[in-house]
């Protein structure tokens, strides 16, 4: 119902002489009734009585008289029976409460005061609330008429204001008390209520529902009776008041939690007093309040001292982190996501912690490389192992201990790894920027660690051969995330490219891994990585199976052909850029400038060469192909015969075992067959014989010597390695439980380089990296055709992000060779600037 | 329940001691009669509002327009009540002593 301005007015009556008649017997009445509203005894009063007497005023344009005369009544009446009763109740004690002075007094006697104080007021509240709203729907027609009109406060607001000014502002009048300041009530209300609220933070029960109605009383009352929404006495008064003193408060609780120096405490404390202050705002003061004071909390107990409490020793987020004090870091997480919305400070310890535990791994590794877990693993071996198997022990050691090293080392990272893993999801509800933070220091730490690529390799290596068989998808599964993971974190690709390739190549050509899980793994490099990444691994897996089908085809060939042979070929031809030089045997062309000297076949396995060869150049006429000795394995079926004077036993039969050796084993042990009963042979003469590499040799006669399992040759003198003067025979009584016995290759695990291979590796990875950058940069100026040396830089180091980081002085260095070479020319005038020359 | 019922209406009485018992739902459109009824005077207490100056047809009037506006309470395009020529004047007073405003399409 839209109120319109044209009011209906009051009809002027003709006789209007009578004013004084008129309003005095009205006035009379309504006086009469408000001393009763007072005194609560309006049950017996008329309200239409009453209503009619105040229409009447206002018909009678006397209005302005009546507003003032309640007003003047309701002041009088405040006066003479409110303000006694209230005096009343402030006492000395009281003010000593409000003075914060009252030393004497204890908790229980101060809430006492306190509270029959608060009551007091609160009555006096509802009393005079409930007279001012029965007078105010008396003065109804009033209100409408004469107090709209004149643009005056509504008659409720004025005659409600008087309990601010003539009760709220009214001074204590005690007269023993030298006051430095005026004292009002108002003060002793709100220092009242601080004190209980003080009293209920340290513990103690207070009356909350009392607190309450006296909050909302305040809520109810205005600065002015305009009654702006802004200018709540609540808000104008009370509050800054209660915000100071719980500054104050805080404060000094938070000196205290820094004196008891536990950060994990601090956390509670601080947690429970951020609830306390919600729930105090909903259900004892207002929930206008529940933003700021949450706000001083913050900043008291979080902000203020947040570095002190994360660095406390022993309990601070080192150890929280160290300890996976998850509850801790939750709160934590919640705390500090209240104060700052990219949680700096967490993000620092998180890093920082990231890094020194990173870093330890690095120096536990570094630390016990070599020495204290081989004396450990050695010892172990000692008493386990029996005879001979020791000897092959320590041999194996220094290597294996290596590869254990670089082996944990990912273990730890890992491990590390899945601890802040845990932590994201579990205590910082997977914050994305905590985690990228995170992400950042494992990259940066595991960077740092320079073998951190090989390491990465090998562990996957390790991973895809031990038992990758018989285990679980989940398990397989699982090694292939945390390969993808930390193959993430690497910036120096290439290398791992260079060492992945190597170890792929060794688990490949020996038949280590299952191929199913060795694609799927190169698939996701491929996702994760690029085309150009995984493009040697797939040429080397294309390798291996189209030599399964040639092998096959070739066996067929035979069998059709009618040749018998002896001999069963199983063959693998590698692509040779696809494959790691080492295996191809190309390390030596590099060292030596030539390419290395064939061995000396045995004349039946030549003749199956060639076999081979005519029958894969039907198809593919033009290729070389390259016999590769030290790659290969092969299966010699060996007869040992029956030993005379020997008439029990297993050596009074003949015996006939199949050991599997390396290419090199057979092309050796071919050579004992034309020797005849009780001849040896030197490791030089059998070196002059095959022209194998002396250091190949040395190996293989190892294998065939040293080992208890596979001794088929016995070595004079009886030592535990190998030496070019060695002499080898034919061991006639060699006996074996097993039927096939393999020989170990020392060459076919993959374990971790040594300093001068390592110094080999990089330095060819060197010299990968400049074609590279020489690609890159001849690739951008091409298109550019001109551009400033930082733009190139820059270009050339987003182009090769995926792969390695490029250093400066290499592109620099690149740039000046580039120039020389007459493919790039410096701008005239701008020496920082470079063209392209066609 | 009983009071439930017994406050469902409440009884005017006008000068010439008529009453009228209307549905308290409806009377109480006017500020007047709310207030009445909200404080703990005796109107509220014996659910009877007695009016010594006004009378039974004008009275009967202000009761047939308290139903009206409580037929019409949520609808739209109501037509206008009828108001007899001679009682204009004495109506129009007995709104304002009701606090009664125009209802909506109506003006006063």
């Amino acid at each position: 119902m839209a109120s319109r301005p044209n009011k209906i007015r009051p009809i002027r009556r003709p006789v209007m002489n009578k004013d004084k008649a008129e309003f005095e017997p009205c006035w009379e009445l309504l006086k009469g009734a408000l001393t009763d509203i007072h005194n609560k005894n309006a049950t017996d009063l008329s309200f239409e009585n009453l209503y009619r007497a105040s229409y009447k005023i206002v018909l009678f344009r006397k209005g302005h008289l009546l507003y003032e005369h309640v007003k003047s009544f309701e002041e009088a009446w405040f006066r003479n029976h409110v303000l006694p009763a209230v005096n009343s109740l402030v006492s000395g004690n009281l003010i000593n409460v409000a003075l914060q002075n009252s030393p004497g007094t204890s908790a229980h006697e101060r809430r006492e005061t306190g509270e029959r104080f608060l009551r007091g007021i609160r009555n006096c509240w509802d009393d005079h609330n409930t007279s001012m709203n029965m007078v105010a729907d008396i003065l109804m027609y009033m209100e409408r008429v004469y107090v709209t009109e004149a643009k005056l406060p509504s008659i409720f607001a004025t005659t409600i204001g008087l309990f601010r000014d003539y009760l709220l502002r009214s001074y204590v009048g005690v007269s023993d008390h030298a006051l430095d300041e005026p004292l009002v009530i108002f003060d002793l209300v709100n220092a009242v209520i601080l004190d209980l609220i003080n009293m209920e933070r340290d513990g103690d029960i207070i009356d909350r529902n009392l607190v309450r109605q006296i909050t909302a009383m305040l809520e109810s009352l205005y600065e002015t009776d305009e009654e702006l929404e802004n200018a709540k006495l609540y808000l104008t008064d009370f509050e800054p008041r209660f915000l100071e003193a719980s500054r104050t408060f805080y404060q000094n609780e938070c000196e205290k939690l820094l004196r008891d120096g536990n950060a994990s405490t601090w956390l509670r404390h601080t947690q429970r007093r951020l609830r306390e202050e919600q729930e105090r705002c909903d259900t004892t003061l207002s929930i206008l309040t529940t933003e700021k004071i949450a706000n001083v909390v913050e900043q008291e107990l979080i902000v203020a001292h947040l570095n002190d409490f994360l660095a406390m020793e022993g309990s601070g987020v080192r150890s929280m982190i160290d300890n996976d004090r998850h509850e801790d870091l939750s709160i934590l997480y919640q705390l500090i996501a209240r104060v700052d919305k990219t949680k700096a400070a967490l993000q620092a310890s998180l890093q920082t912690r990231v890094m020194e535990l990173g870093l330890e791994i690095e120096n536990t590794i570094k630390n016990t490389d070599f020495s204290a877990p081989a004396v450990a693993a050695g010892a172990d071996a000692e008493v386990a192992a029996e005879g001979g198997d020791k000897a092959k022990a320590q041999l194996l050691n220094p290597a294996a201990q290596a590869t254990a090293a670089a082996i944990k080392w990912v273990e730890d990272v890992l491990q590390l790894q899945d601890k802040f893993d845990k932590l994201s999801s579990i205590c910082f509800s997977n914050d994305l920027g905590l985690q990228a933070a995170v992400t950042k220091s494992f990259t940066e730490f595991i960077n740092m660690f320079n073998r951190s690529s090989e390491f990465v390799s090998l562990f996957i290596d390790d991973s895809l051969k031990r038992g990758i068989r018989g285990r679980s998808e989940e398990d397989i599964e699982a090694v292939l995330q945390k390969a993808i993971m930390l193959l993430r974190y690497l910036t120096d690709r290439d290398l791992f490219e260079r060492y992945y390739q190597k170890h792929l190549g060794r688990r490949l050509l020996h038949n280590k891994s299952e191929m199913h899980v060795e694609k799927e793994l190169v698939r996701r490099m491929r996702a994760e990585l690029g085309n150009h990444f995984t493009l040697k691994f797939e040429g080397m897996f294309k390798d291996i199976e189209l030599s399964k089908d040639l092998a096959e085809n070739y066996r067929d060939h035979v069998r059709n052909l009618g040749e018998g042979t002896r001999i069963e070929l199983g063959i693998q031809v590698l692509t040779t850029n696809n494959w790691p030089p080492e295996i191809l045997g190309r390390q030596a062309v590099t060292k030596d400038g030539e390419s290395p000297p064939e061995c000396n076949w045995p004349a039946d396995i030549r003749r199956l060469q060639d076999s081979f060869y005519n029958y894969y150049q039907r198809d593919r006429s033009g290729r070389v192909l390259t016999w590769l000795a030290t790659t290969g394995t092969a299966d010699v079926k060996c007869t040992f015969p029956k030993i005379p004077g020997k008439e029990s036993g297993p050596l009074s039969k003949e015996r006939r075992y199949e050991i599997n050796v390396s290419t090199y084993g057979m092309v050796v042990l071919e050579l004992f067959n034309d020797l005849a009963e009780g001849e040896s042979l030197t490791a030089e003469e059998i070196q002059a014989k095959t022209n194998i590499p002396m250091p190949d040799l040395l190996r293989t006669l190892a294998s065939l010597s040293l080992p208890v399992k596979s001794r088929v040759l016995l070595k004079e003198p009886q030592s535990k390695n190998v030496k070019p003067t060695d002499r080898f025979a034919f061991n006639a009584s060699f006996v074996s439980k097993t039927i096939k016995i393999k020989a170990p290759v020392v060459n076919s695990t993959s374990r971790v380089e040594d300093p001068q291979e390592r110094k080999e590796t990089e330095k060819k990875n060197e010299e990968t990296r400049a074609y590279v950058i020489d690609a890159a940069l001849v690739r951008i100026m091409k298109q550019r055709k001109e551009l400033s040396h930082v733009q190139l830089t820059n270009e050339v180091i987003t182009q090769l992000a995926g792969r390695f980081q490029p250093e400066i002085p290499l592109i620099k260095k690149r740039i000046e060779d580039l120039i020389t070479r007459e493919y790039l020319e410096r701008v005239e005038g701008d020496t920082a600037a470079y063209r392209y020359l066609a | 329940m009983a009071e439930d019922t017994e406050n469902k209406y409440l009884t005017l009485v006008s000068n010439d001691g008529f009453e009228f018992v209307v549905l308290a739902e409806a009377a109480l459109v006017s500020p007047t009669i709310k207030g009445m009824l909200r404080s703990p005077f005796v109107e509220a207490q014996t659910n009877r509002c007695t009016f010594p100056e006004i009378s039974g047809v004008v009275l009967e009037k202000v009761v047939d327009y308290f139903h009206y506006w409580y037929r019409n309470r949520d609808k739209e395009n109501v037509p206008d009540m009828e108001i007899p020529a001679e009682m204009c004047l004495e109506l129009l007073m007995a709104a304002n002593y009701f606090n009664l405003e125009p209802g909506p399409g109506q003006a006063w």
